[in-house]
């Protein structure tokens, strides 16, 4: 008998009880769909935590001071304090470094005629741009002389210039934050969100001084004081290398002892990374879940089989008397266990898409169905059939024909 | 002097119920030849269908051996005896063992799937052994779309299809009515009068009188084995027909 004839006799057999052909492909359908689904999931969040990566840079660090923040004032903690000339010493002593930018953190309220909102507020220099690859949309950076003398100047984020301005114009407008006049020179290009979901547009750059004096309002250990100091490293695999030298800069700078630890230092990819793995963990903890409902799809699916066997015992005393040699008998079930899975992956697959699909178009989730997964979704639950389809088939082709003619 | 075709020597059947060995068969010679139609009877019990599954290759011996065409098949493997049924010898059964759901000539053309025959060929044969039996006009019909001396009919055209060397029919009337028995009966003895060598297995002795050759068993032993002019099976359904259609009138 040949290839083409055993499938299409496998497929009369389960046309014949569609139904319960249907339910037991079931099993193996909604496990392949669901182990798919978990694995596509799981590229897609990979591929954003990259693209983040990317966008922060792997080359970035954030030092930041260990002041406490209290609603809103600032208090220095043991007197030391990272300041821009820090920033600056770090720029030009450590030759690995591109670019050091300080910033200063503060909130408030942002008012434009009847609406306000309430985004964070940095005090920069224009280092920002590049530490923190942003750009301009419209408008233009700081100038020296508004940096110089704490101009009443903002540059504001995509979210911003949307809930004040909406659709009209925001260059040249005044605003008031902390109801203090500010006029908006530029528009931020948007980042959207991060992986956190966190909106990275929702931001209004000022200069550094501006915050320090005008916004904050707070006296600190010293003029030049900074929240944090953003660093840019040239080439990613110096980061090692200019942690430490960093750590030993700013430790001299600050005379500190090793015990004392009045900044710190974080490697935001890193960061990223780790909060990746722990993500990854968790989708390869789905997956496994998935795949045991396919393990349990192919439980049924030899369920199934041994009833089928049971059920056409007759049938298989007959084919034995006119001819079939066990070995016939043992093809003919195995293919019909392995079409019934090999279907099941494929309708599987298909299902799989489609969820995929709707979760890109409609959760907006990032999800990608990796080509070699569909390879081995497929070949796992063909192979599934010849696993579980292998013990009903040898007990079918073990038959006694007399017995099984006599059969009841 | 005309060929054997199968020849059982001192075969036995020995059976394990419990501590119990219970013997079917207790040493059986016979010999069957080229178109012989042979009536194999007995009360239930007599060994009569262990003889004929052994005959069929379906069953090996516990002691003695079978030829078949002179060769020895008492001791071949599983494979091997399914390779033999399928080239030598056709069965019929009292329950038809028709599939269900399938045609008539995808029936019949079972035997040949376990062939190298290609698929014109099997359906240009089995659609002839089906016009031999009378259901040329039947091939497409299932199982359940025919009558029982109908579904016989397919399973004789099965039994043909491979050309066999010899047909086992165990208790082929058992399941039909007298007619429809005698009908079958018609049949096998025109298959014979073509040639066809045959066995077959009943308890009804108005059955074995239409063979030409009858073996008595009891207790596992063969009791008497003679020859006979057989009775016409024509002529057996015609009476059969005018007896009912008198008595219909009356």
């Amino acid at each position: 008998m040949n290839f083409l004839m055993l499938i299409s006799v496998a497929w009369v057999a389960l046309k014949v009880n569609l139904l319960r052909s249907i339910l037991t492909m079931l099993g193996i359908i909604i496990g392949v769909a669901a182990v798919i689904i978990m694995l596509a999931l799981g590229s897609g969040a990979r591929y954003e935590v990259d693209q983040q990566i990317k966008s922060l840079g792997g080359n970035v660090f954030i030092i930041s001071s260990r002041l406490r923040f209290m609603g809103g004032a600032q208090q220095a903690s043991g007197g030391q304090s990272l300041t821009e000339m820090d920033a600056l010493a770090i720029e030009s002593q450590i030759p690995q470094v591109t670019v050091a930018a300080p910033t200063v953190q503060s909130s408030g309220q942002v008012i434009y005629g009847n609406m306000n909102w309430a985004p964070s507020i940095l005090g920069v220099d224009n280092k920002i741009y590049q530490a923190q690859s942003w750009s301009i949309a419209e408008g233009r950076t700081f100038s020296d002389s508004e940096l110089s003398s704490a101009g009443r100047v903002a540059v504001i984020g995509q979210t911003v210039k949307h809930e004040l301005f909406g659709a009209s114009d925001a260059l040249g407008q005044t605003i008031r934050i902390n109801k203090i006049p500010v006029t908006i020179i530029g528009v931020l290009n948007g980042k959207g969100q991060n992986t956190q979901g966190n909106d990275q547009d929702d931001l209004v750059f000022m200069p550094i001084d501006t915050v320090r004096k005008r916004i904050s309002g707070i006296t600190l250990s010293s003029p030049k004081a900074v929240r944090s100091i953003i660093v840019q490293v040239a080439d990613e695999r110096d980061m090692g290398l200019v942690e430490q030298e960093m750590d030993a800069l700013l430790r001299q700078r600050l005379r500190t002892t090793a015990n004392d630890q009045p900044f710190r230092i974080r490697n935001l990819s890193e960061m990223v990374e780790t909060r990746a793995q722990t993500m990854q963990i968790f989708n390869g903890l789905l997956a496994a879940v998935a795949s045991v409902s396919l393990l349990v799809g192919g439980i049924g699916i030899m369920n199934i089989m041994l009833v089928s066997v049971t059920e056409r015992t007759r049938e298989i005393g007959l084919r034995m008397a006119v001819g079939a040699k066990p070995a016939d008998i043992m093809r003919q079930f195995l293919i019909e266990a392995v079409l019934l899975c090999a279907l099941g992956g494929a309708l599987g697959l298909s299902l799989a898409v489609a969820v995929t699909w709707s979760v890109e178009h409609f959760l907006r989730y990032t999800a990608i169905i990796q080509p070699e997964v569909v390879l081995m979704s497929i070949g796992f639950s063909a192979l599934i059939g010849v696993f579980f389809g292998y013990y009903p088939a040898k007990k079918a082709a073990q038959l006694q024909p007399i017995e099984a003619l006599r059969y009841e | 002097m005309t060929q054997v075709v199968i020849a059982s020597k001192g075969i036995e059947k020995h059976y394990q119920m419990g501590e119990q060995q219970v013997k079917a068969l207790k040493g059986i010679n016979v010999a069957i030849y080229q178109g012989d139609f042979v009536a194999v009877m007995g009360p239930s019990g007599s060994g009569k269908s262990t003889f004929m599954n052994m005959l069929g290759c379906l069953d090996s011996p516990s002691a003695g051996n079978i030829t078949l065409k002179g060769t020895d098949v008492t001791h071949l493997k599983a494979a091997e005896l399914a390779e033999i049924r399928n080239r030598y010898i056709g069965f019929v059964f009292q329950q038809f063992n028709l599939l269900p759901r399938t045609t008539a000539l995808d029936n019949v053309m079972l035997p040949l799937l376990y062939t190298n025959i290609g698929r014109a060929e099997a359906i240009k044969r089995a659609s002839e052994c089906l016009t031999l039996v009378g259901l040329g006009s039947r091939m497409d019909h299932h199982p359940s779309q025919l009558s029982g001396g109908q579904q016989q009919r397919v399973a004789i055209a099965r039994a043909l299809v491979n050309k066999p060397a010899i047909i086992l029919a165990d208790e082929p009337t058992g399941a039909l009515d007298t007619e429809t028995g005698l009908e079958i009966m018609a049949l096998f003895q025109q298959l014979h009068k073509q040639g066809t060598t045959l066995v077959l297995v009943t308890h009804e002795p108005d059955i074995a009188a239409f063979a030409s050759r009858q073996l008595v068993f009891r207790d596992g032993l063969l009791l008497s084995d003679r020859n006979s002019e057989p009775e016409d099976a024509g002529n057996a359904l015609q009476h059969f027909r005018q007896t009912r259609l008198a008595e219909a009138l009356t």
